[in-house]
């Protein structure tokens, strides 16, 4: 950890009372698009009503396309949202009423009607197996239209598709429907824009088919390692077996583990986590009695947050991780199991 | 319950490392969804394209008595033989992959094919059965989370990755199987616009550092990441155990009652 440096300038100015000048303090400017040349309509995902990193990124790749020729971003969200889409680049809100839970059929009638309506030049949707990849390729079905799908990335008159197993890419002009894959395009930053609402949309009567019922209760254990959420993991500071196992059932979670432990035969060989085991991408990766070897550390780069608890003040999984528990592992793995059941109800 | 007539759509693949043609995985996990259903269901095999490609022995030797070729030449469009053999079949529930593994690959063909035969269309499924007058699927979200899914039949159905992994293929069941060849009037492709190039690897997004002063804005940059680096030192295990559990529900990794009831109120 380097050394706070002093910046004796700073210090005289702000005893002379003037204070610095704070970039952050600058109001951020407000686009306004009074009459645009055309329309791009984004279709997010929305998932949970809130805005992911791929529908961030369908406002910026609508950006693009609409600030190449004085166009204008129209965001089609469901009526329920309250999210900033100001902040994210939308110069123009059209939202629609629609039921909760699973209604594809019904969004993709929701995109239709507002194509009818506004007569966009593009519409974008993120390449999500069960949001915007299913949702456009129900609108281009509908429209007769061929979509440019798996869009690895685009310039205002150019889209780069990946087709032959992702072997190959086909360069062409954008047409109407563009269906993006992750990160084709920089989410919209420095500004902020009007999201002025336009009349809600009115969708016809329909009658969908397809019926929702619900989320399944899934066991942790039964999905592959590389797609858990959350995982539990065991190193070999872990000698209470049953009290982990214990613990991975209270707090929900997938089980992991180390090399070492998964060469002891502790855990079975699909549970390792790591460069000769999996490579896990969980929200939170919870690891106990785990040193950090830099294989281990690989398998877990890219975790969201990381909670360790080990003997060792000094280990690299302590540096590596959000919250870091100097203690023995036996004690307070019964200790969280017990809270947990008790906090949790289950 | 009579058994139902199941179609499967199988296409040929190509392996990702070797290039050689193999069974396409989402087509062979349709497979294996559509052998798992047994009794209940009568099953027909569909590819289009060449009858004589060896791939497509690999389909026979997961157990299929027989597989139904419609020929057609290497670059015609399959929608229209598809869809005049699957409309003269009438089947009950249509299984197949999400996309190609060669050519375009568009993931177009079952939504057009739906449109065709009138069928519902239920994406990434990872599970499958057959209830009354319709079908129950399980369909996989992000994060190994499946959701409940009902429809009327008649139903097609496209099959995600995390779907079970198709069964062995057996050479001697390979052998046994019969392939038969239905001959049908070729429809070429449209012309496709645009050039073609390899594939590049995507570049790494890079996180643009952010911050009021110089300074701030190079340790950002250059610092290697590292968590936020709370650290508790020897506490009691109930003090630990505390702090990990409210860490977790304040990440929102865990949901306890409260949230759940707060979470039913406000759908959406």
């Amino acid at each position: 950890v380097s050394r706070i440096r002093r910046d004796p300038r700073a210090e005289r100015r702000a005893a002379a009372g003037a204070g610095p000048r704070a970039p952050s303090a600058a109001p951020v400017k407000t686009v306004v698009i009074d009459d645009p040349a055309y329309l791009v309509l984004a279709a997010p995902d929305l998932d949970n009503g809130r805005l992911g990193s791929d529908d961030r990124d369908v406002i910026g790749a609508a950006r693009l396309l609409a600030d190449a020729g004085g166009g204008a971003v129209v965001v089609l969200a469901p009526a329920t949202t309250a999210t900033d889409f100001a902040g994210a680049g939308a110069d123009r809100l059209l939202t629609v009423a629609l039921p909760p839970g699973y209604v594809p059929e019904m969004r993709a009638a929701a995109v239709l009607a507002a194509i009818d309506w506004l007569q966009p030049r593009h519409v974008l949707f993120p390449e999500t197996p069960t949001g915007g990849g299913d949702i456009g390729r129900r609108v281009a079905a509908q429209l007769g239209e061929l979509p440019a799908v798996r869009i690895a990335r685009l310039t205002a008159d150019e889209v780069a598709s990946r087709f032959d197993g992702g072997r190959r890419d086909r360069l062409r002009a954008p047409p109407r429907l563009l269906l993006l894959a992750g990160e084709a395009a920089d989410p919209p930053s420095g500004a902020r824009w009007e999201a002025r609402p336009l009349p809600p949309l009115v969708l016809p009567a329909l009658y969908p088919v397809i019926g929702d019922g619900g989320l399944a209760s899934t066991d942790p254990n039964a999905v592959p390692l590389a797609e858990a959420d959350f995982i539990v993991s065991a190193g070999n500071g872990v000698s209470d077996w049953p009290a982990f196992h214990e613990l991975a059932a209270a707090l929900g979670a997938a089980e992991g583990g180390s090399r070492v432990v998964c060469d002891a035969g502790m855990l079975p060989r699909e549970r390792q986590v790591g460069t000769s085991g999996t490579l896990v991408e969980p929200r939170c990766y919870l690891a106990f009695g785990i040193a950090g070897a830099p294989q281990h550390l690989e398998g877990i780069a890219r975790c969201e947050c990381v909670l360790a608890v080990n003997t060792d003040l000094h280990a690299e999984m302590v540096k590596r991780a959000d919250l870091a528990v100097i203690a023995d592992a036996q004690a307070v793995m019964p200790a969280l199991a017990k809270l947990a059941r008790a906090k949790l109800g289950r | 319950m009579s058994a139902v007539d199941v179609a499967v759509l199988l296409s040929v693949g190509r392996h990702p490392a070797s290039g050689r043609s193999r069974a396409a995985d989402g087509d062979a996990r349709a497979l294996e969804l559509a052998l798992r259903l047994g009794r209940a269901a009568r099953l027909h095999a569909v590819h289009a394209g060449d009858p004589g490609e060896p791939a497509l022995a690999e389909y026979l030797g997961m157990g299929l008595s027989s597989l139904t070729v419609l020929r057609q030449p290497e670059d015609a469009d399959v929608l229209p033989a598809l869809a005049q053999h699957l409309a003269a079949l009438k089947p009950a529930l249509v299984l197949a992959g999400a996309a190609a593994e060669r050519g375009a690959g568009s993931g177009m063909l079952p939504y057009l094919l739906a449109a065709c035969l009138g069928a519902a269309l239920l994406p990434a499924i990872a599970g499958l059965e057959l209830a009354a007058g319709g079908v129950a699927a399980l369909q996989a979200l992000p994060r190994g989370r499946r959701r409940r899914l009902t429809a009327p039949l008649p139903c097609l159905a496209t099959v995600d990755r995390s779907a079970p992994a198709p069964r062995q293929s057996a050479f001697a069941r390979a052998r046994r199987g019969r392939i038969l060849t239905i001959d049908m009037p070729a429809v070429p492709m449209a012309p496709d616009q645009g050039r073609d190039m390899p594939a590049r690897p995507r570049p790494r997004r890079l996180k643009l550092a952010t911050g009021a002063s110089a300074a701030e804005r190079l340790r950002a940059a250059t610092e290697m990441k590292a968590g936020r680096g709370r650290l508790l030192v020897e506490p009691a295990p109930g003090d630990a155990a505390a702090a990990i559990l409210d860490y977790l529900i304040e990440e929102r990794i865990l949901t306890t009652d409260a949230d759940l009831q707060d979470r039913k109120a406000n759908p959406g």
